[in-house]
């Protein structure tokens, strides 16, 4: 696979950012440039033909592991990122009775 | 409106230009040393047959430890963001229980020790095949989901939980310390460098074992500030 397919996965993630108007479909939007960033990090450390990074004797061709290692730490944090701004948006509906962008940001009386 | 989603794509097609010229080359930047110093020393070093383990469990470890410090801070973070102190004006609740299907509850009874089982098979055998401390925290943490599922009214006592996970973050902090006794270095096996294979698994599968159980506790405490606004 191409690493260009990855970055239009990424910008895919950006065109739903920027014209998104729904605060959960934002937080979406920013897993979705995370799925990509995992995809770029994991088709550089591949090898066509390679096997999994696995040890066993008079093995010769593996995948690259440490992308690998480090998408696993992307992905752990990705996670907790979208739980806090799922929670955060939970919040934010809770005080305006929205999750629309424009909703929230044009009331009156915007002051907590 | 129309014209502002042309003005958007132009954008995001000058960025993909600017994508592709960057990154036209990065097949020649990248090498493959690492791999191959990975596949002929990995074993020996670290002990681990995946490598991948031994990369996160022992030549990064510093990483790994952030990584579960920052899970942390993230359940600290959604449990005090949860907290209903202040008057919040659209405040409303799921107040009608959905009934779970039968068929679910009995499949569930199946399934659950199954999936914790295989959650800990995961956690343990973290440096002999795929898995480790993250992923199989992950699928214990799911069986436990299924609980609230089949019973809607459990309760969770979440501060004790999080108190167990405190304290499972510094052990896991003591234990990635204690190679500065054997081998005058911070964050790596304790195990000494020409220890037998089967000495330096016992760290690994140690430290598996303390993430797993630290993850699986952390992405409970998540679940249940979510389940609080459910309910």
């Amino acid at each position: 696979m191409d690493p260009i397919l990855t970055f239009i996965v990424i910008l895919i993630g950006f065109y739903g950012l920027s014209v998104s108007d729904n605060i959960i479909k934002s937080v979406f939007m920013v897993t979705i440039i995370e799925s990509g960033v995992i995809l770029l990090f994991l088709n550089l450390g591949n090898l066509e033909g390679g096997s999994i990074p696995i040890y066993t004797e008079g093995l010769v061709d593996i995948v690259d592991p440490l992308p690998q290692a480090l998408m696993i730490t992307t992905i752990v944090i990705g996670s907790t990122v979208t739980a806090m701004a799922l929670m955060l948006s939970i919040k934010v509906f809770h005080h305006y009775g929205s999750i629309d962008w424009k909703t929230v940001l044009n009331r009156e009386d915007l002051e907590l | 409106m129309v014209s502002k989603h042309i003005l958007v794509i132009a954008l995001l097609a000058v960025l993909l230009g600017v994508f592709v010229i960057a990154l036209a080359d990065v097949r020649e930047l990248y090498n493959a040393y690492g791999r191959d110093y990975f596949l002929a020393n990995g074993l020996a070093e670290t002990g681990s047959r995946n490598l991948v383990t031994g990369i996160y469990l022992d030549y990064r470890l510093f990483d790994s430890l952030f990584e579960a410090g920052i899970l942390l801070i993230a359940v600290s973070g959604i449990l005090w963001i949860s907290k209903h102190e202040v008057k919040e004006r659209y405040a409303q609740f799921m107040i009608d229980r959905f009934k779970t299907p039968d068929l679910f509850v009995t499949f569930s009874v199946l399934v659950y020790p199954l999936m914790l089982a295989f959650g800990f098979y995961v956690i343990v055998n973290g440096h002999l095949s795929p898995g480790g401390g993250f992923q199989g925290g992950a699928i214990v943490a799911t069986a436990i989901l299924i609980l609230y599922y089949i019973d809607n009214e459990r309760e969770t006592n979440v501060a004790f939980i999080v108190t167990i996970e405190k304290f499972i973050f510094l052990t896991i902090v003591l234990v990635a310390s204690l190679s500065v006794f054997t081998r005058g270095t911070f964050f790596t096996n304790f195990m000494p460098l020409d220890a037998s294979i089967s000495a330096k698994a016992f760290y690994l599968v140690t430290l598996n074992v303390l993430i797993g159980l630290k993850v699986a506790l952390g992405l409970w405490t998540i679940f249940t500030a979510f389940l609080k606004e459910g309910r």
